[in-house]
Order: C-alpha cells, then structure tokens, then sequence
C-alpha cells in the first residue's frame, strides 16, 4: 500500500500509540471501575434480558476482568493486533446490545462504566453509548490493521 | 504493509511473560469473583434470616401479606424510599400486621458489606430496625471511607446499639459470607436495581411513584390486605 506523503512512518506510529492508549485506556478504566462491585456488573448484564440468569450472572463476574486485561495489553503495546481485535469485537457486541434494548423499549444504562440497570425510561442515552462504542470500534479497526506504534513493549506487534 | 522495516519482532519471552501475567490476573480476578458471589453453605446465618425467604432477615415469618425489600444500604435511592416509606414498613414488622423481609445487598461495594453485616449483627440483639433507620439517616457518601467497620460501630452505638458482642461481630465480619449468600439470591432472582419492593411475590411497579410517595405505597398494602 502506497501511503500519502503526509502520512509517514513516525507520524503513523505516533497515531498508533494514541489509538493504542486510547481503546486500552478506555477498556481498562471501564473493566476497574466494575471489578469492585461483581453484583452491580452482574446486574447490569441481566437488565439486557438477552441471556438466561445464570448464564448474565457469570458474563457480569467475568467480564470486568476481561476488559481489564484486555485493557492492560493495549496500554502496554503487547500483541497488539490480537488485543485489537478483541477490543473491536466486544465493542461491536455491545453496539448490538444497546441496539437490541434501544429496539426493546427496555429503559436500562448500558452498564459501561458500571451503574447499569433499570432507569427511567426519559434517562436512557442509548443514542450517546453507541456512537461512543462505534468510534472506538475504529480504533480496534486501526490498530488492526496496522498495530505497529511508537512506545509498545512488543514492538512487532502482533 | 511492511511496519518493522527489518527490526527485529520484540523479544517472545517478553511478549509470552506479559500475557502470561495478564492471563494469570484475569483467570484468578474473575475466579475470586464468582467464587465471592457463589451462595456458601459454610456461611453463618443470623437467627433472624431464614434460607427459604431468601436469606433475608424476617419479621413475623407466619403472617401475610409478604413484603421483600432489596435494597443496599449505601444507595440513595434506598435512603429515599426509607425516608417516604419506611416508618410504614416498621410499624407493619413491630404490629405484627405482614410478614416484613429485609435483604441487604451489597451492589454498591466494599462498604455496603460492611453494612449489611452490621445489619447482621443488629439483627442478633433484637435492634435490626433501629439500625436500618439509623444507618440510613446517616447515610455517608458511597465507598468514601466512612463505613469501615469502625464507622459501622460508631454510627451503630449512636442509635443506642452497644456491646462487646455487637462490636466483635462486626469487627469479625461474621455475617459477611450471608451477605453474600444474600446478594447470590438477589442474582438469581433477578433483582437489578435498588431498592425492588415485593408485596405477595408480585414486583412493586416504579412507574406507579409508590417507591417515593407514601399514600401511592399505602393503597398497594391496603390492597395487600392491610388495614
């Protein structure tokens, strides 16, 4: 692939280690602020009505810490396309998620940044939370696509 | 799409001992987890909680209706609907008029076991309900520090709640296994958010207002059955 003149090697590394710092910062802080109340994240899981209970109650234990070392990797720049990966694809799952209650009528908060649950039903930002989930679905996308950045542990990300 | 330009691809032992160590906090984090929220059949259960209601702790176990209220002491919606509804709720346990079943929940964190265990302990020297009130009326910000199990006690011994028993099980954390077999239960019963009102089994609507407006809450019981 020919890259434009602007778009040089050091300037394109630099891009990636923003991306990287940014979808792993937002997947780290996003798993920490949950790993400390498992029954709030669990919660917030069941308030989608998607899975059986116990099957939500397991995915709500989980999934924190998941994120949190999902988050981890990002930051620190090691196997970044695989991490990249993951971090896309959770975020396209959610897309669904919020999408499926938005279409549902459920009034829930999408549980991101913990909270999560029931909400009256003018106080849902259904609209905020998957825009917010599409743009850092790009970011996966990029760091995909090219997950060599400026300042990673793994240099050769792969 | 040529990005190392030769460079060497990072060093594999580096790489594999990162994920490795990431992977080894994952597994044990989320197993801690499930574990912390797995009902326990060790767990101590105070004299006034009954397995069959839940774990939670019941007032006159063989009237109706049934009234179940799950709730966490650190949330301000639960301060609320104590304020609106729970001198009702306290004249109905002490009448003897339904059968009235606490379940504390600890959505909220560390600080709302402390709590709930302290409800426990309450619970053990017949002042369950000068606790909730009390506790509630004081409620501090969330996680700020102040419900430590020293800031349980000291809260506790100004609604008159006192005793070296009382302070040894709140120090021990000896309920803190019920609390959670408490929250296990709410998991599987479904209870999202708090507080979730039951009256007979049947969830109390939140668009009806009666969460936070006593005459709404009064028709319900009355409707209930309660004169």
């Amino acid at each position: 692939m020919k890259l434009p003149n602007f778009l040089t090697e050091t300037r394109l590394n630099w891009f990636g280690l923003i991306a990287r710092l940014t979808l792993g910062g937002v997947i780290f802080v996003a798993g920490a602020l949950k790993v400390t109340t498992p029954y709030k994240s669990a919660a917030a899981m069941r308030a989608y009505e998607l899975l059986p209970i116990s099957v939500a109650n397991f995915f709500g234990y989980v999934l924190p810490w998941f994120e949190v070392g999902l988050g981890a990797l990002l930051i620190l720049g090691v196997s970044t396309r695989f991490s990249a990966f993951f971090a896309g694809s959770l975020m396209i799952v959610f897309i669904f998620a919020i999408s499926s209650a938005w279409v549902r009528g459920l009034s829930i908060d999408c549980g991101c940044f913990g909270g999560g649950g029931q909400v009256a039903p003018g106080e849902t930002k259904y609209l905020q939370e998957i825009v917010r989930d599409f743009g850092i679905a790009l970011l996966g996308v990029y760091l995909y696509r090219r997950p060599h950045t400026k300042w990673a542990l793994e240099p050769g990300s792969r | 799409m040529v990005n190392n330009k030769g460079k060497s691809s990072g060093d594999p032992i580096t790489r594999w001992l990162v994920i490795g160590m990431v992977a080894l906090v994952v597994v044990v984090g989320a197993g801690i987890s499930i574990f912390n929220n797995t009902s326990k059949k060790s767990a101590v259960i105070p004299s006034a909680a009954s397995v069959k209601d839940g774990y939670g702790i019941v007032f006159n176990g063989d009237l109706t209706p049934v009234i179940d209220i799950w709730e966490d002491f650190q949330c301000p919606s639960c301060k609320a609907f104590e304020g609106t509804n729970g001198d009702a709720l306290k004249a109905l346990a002490v009448e003897k008029k339904a059968k009235v079943v606490f379940h504390p929940l600890s959505f909220l964190g560390p600080e709302s076991v402390y709590a709930a265990n302290g409800a426990a302990c309450a619970a053990d020297q017949g002042k369950f309900l000068e606790y909730h009130s009390f506790m509630y009326a004081n409620q501090p910000a969330e996680n700020s520090g102040a419900w430590s199990n020293e800031g349980v006690i000291a809260t506790a011994a100004a609604a008159g709640i006192t005793g070296a028993e009382f302070e040894a099980c709140v120090n021990k954390g000896k309920y803190a296994d019920w609390v959670g077999n408490v929250g296990s239960e709410g998991s599987k019963q479904n209870i999202n958010s708090t507080p979730t009102v039951f009256i007979n089994g049947k969830e109390i609507d939140r668009a009806s207002g009666a969460y936070y407006s006593a005459p709404e809450f009064m028709k319900l019981l009355v409707a209930a059955g309660i004169k």
